[in-house]
């Protein structure tokens, strides 16, 4: 499932959801989180356009996290700011979410 | 001391409103950005806190946010309308895999104010909680 709030792009097993609002929080929370069914075996979130990441916004990716490790899927971060890169690195969430650079999809284009 | 008062109801589609305010207040006494995102996301966390945990998201009760600049800090402070709370929680809290596994995903919001802002400190009492946060504006070295 895609909506207003994740734009979905799909490659081979790989699942881009490009997240499509400026702010991760309690608001779009719903959204986010109900894109969960969209991930494949390999799943990146894209940060491109995120300005504001809060707790809410948190407890949203998290659901994603869930969902890759229930399903075997591999999770990764895309254009995370160097703000939420700190913010990720607080609640450890990097360690279960780490960041990927674009051009390292290029090799399952 | 200049002011800056914010009244919202409990609705969290508010705290947006609080979260700006903050942005163009930030700008305007010359915060670094990073001090900007710093100060956005604790203001968010203890308008949230207050909205939900305070106020339980009654939308007649108001989230009273008042921005208090000297030349030496700014000082924000939250107040909600809620029965109060025995403690506030400002530990460590991370995400974890045994968390993951009983779907608690909630709960940092007291920890991230507490690792952005440079002290904090809650009161309590029937009438309601009062959070403050505060940034010092002469940064040192380590921030």
């Amino acid at each position: 499932m895609t909506n207003n709030v994740i734009k979905r792009e799909e490659f081979g097993d790989v699942a881009v959801l490009h997240i499509a609002t400026t702010s991760v929080d309690a608001i779009s929370a719903a959204a986010i989180e109900a894109s969960c069914t969209a991930m494949r075996s390999i799943t990146v979130l894209d940060f491109a356009d995120v300005a504001f990441i809060n707790s809410g916004g948190i407890s949203a990716l998290l659901k994603f996290v869930v969902t890759a490790r229930k399903s075997g899927y591999k999770l990764f971060a895309m254009n995370v700011s160097p703000h939420h890169q700190k913010i990720f690195k607080i609640v450890e969430m990097s360690r279960f979410m780490p960041t990927i650079e674009e051009r390292d999809l290029a090799a399952y284009r | 001391m200049e002011r800056v008062l914010v009244n919202i109801p409990s609705n969290p589609v508010f705290e947006r409103v609080v979260r700006a305010s903050a942005d163009e207040i930030g700008h305007a006494i010359g915060l670094r950005p990073e001090r900007i995102e710093d100060l956005k996301l604790a203001v968010s966390e203890a308008v949230n806190n207050a909205i939900e945990h305070g106020n339980r998201r009654q939308t007649t009760k108001l989230v009273e946010v008042v921005f208090a600049l000297d030349p030496e800090k700014l000082e924000v402070r939250i107040r909600d309308e809620g029965e109060g709370v025995e403690r506030t929680d400002f530990s460590r809290r991370v995400v974890e895999e045994h968390n993951l596994e009983s779907g608690m995903h909630r709960g940092f919001g007291m920890y991230l104010i507490s690792a952005l802002v440079d002290d904090c400190e809650v009161s309590s009492s029937n009438q309601g909680t009062i959070m403050i946060l505060r940034l010092y504006r002469k940064e040192t070295n380590d921030d």
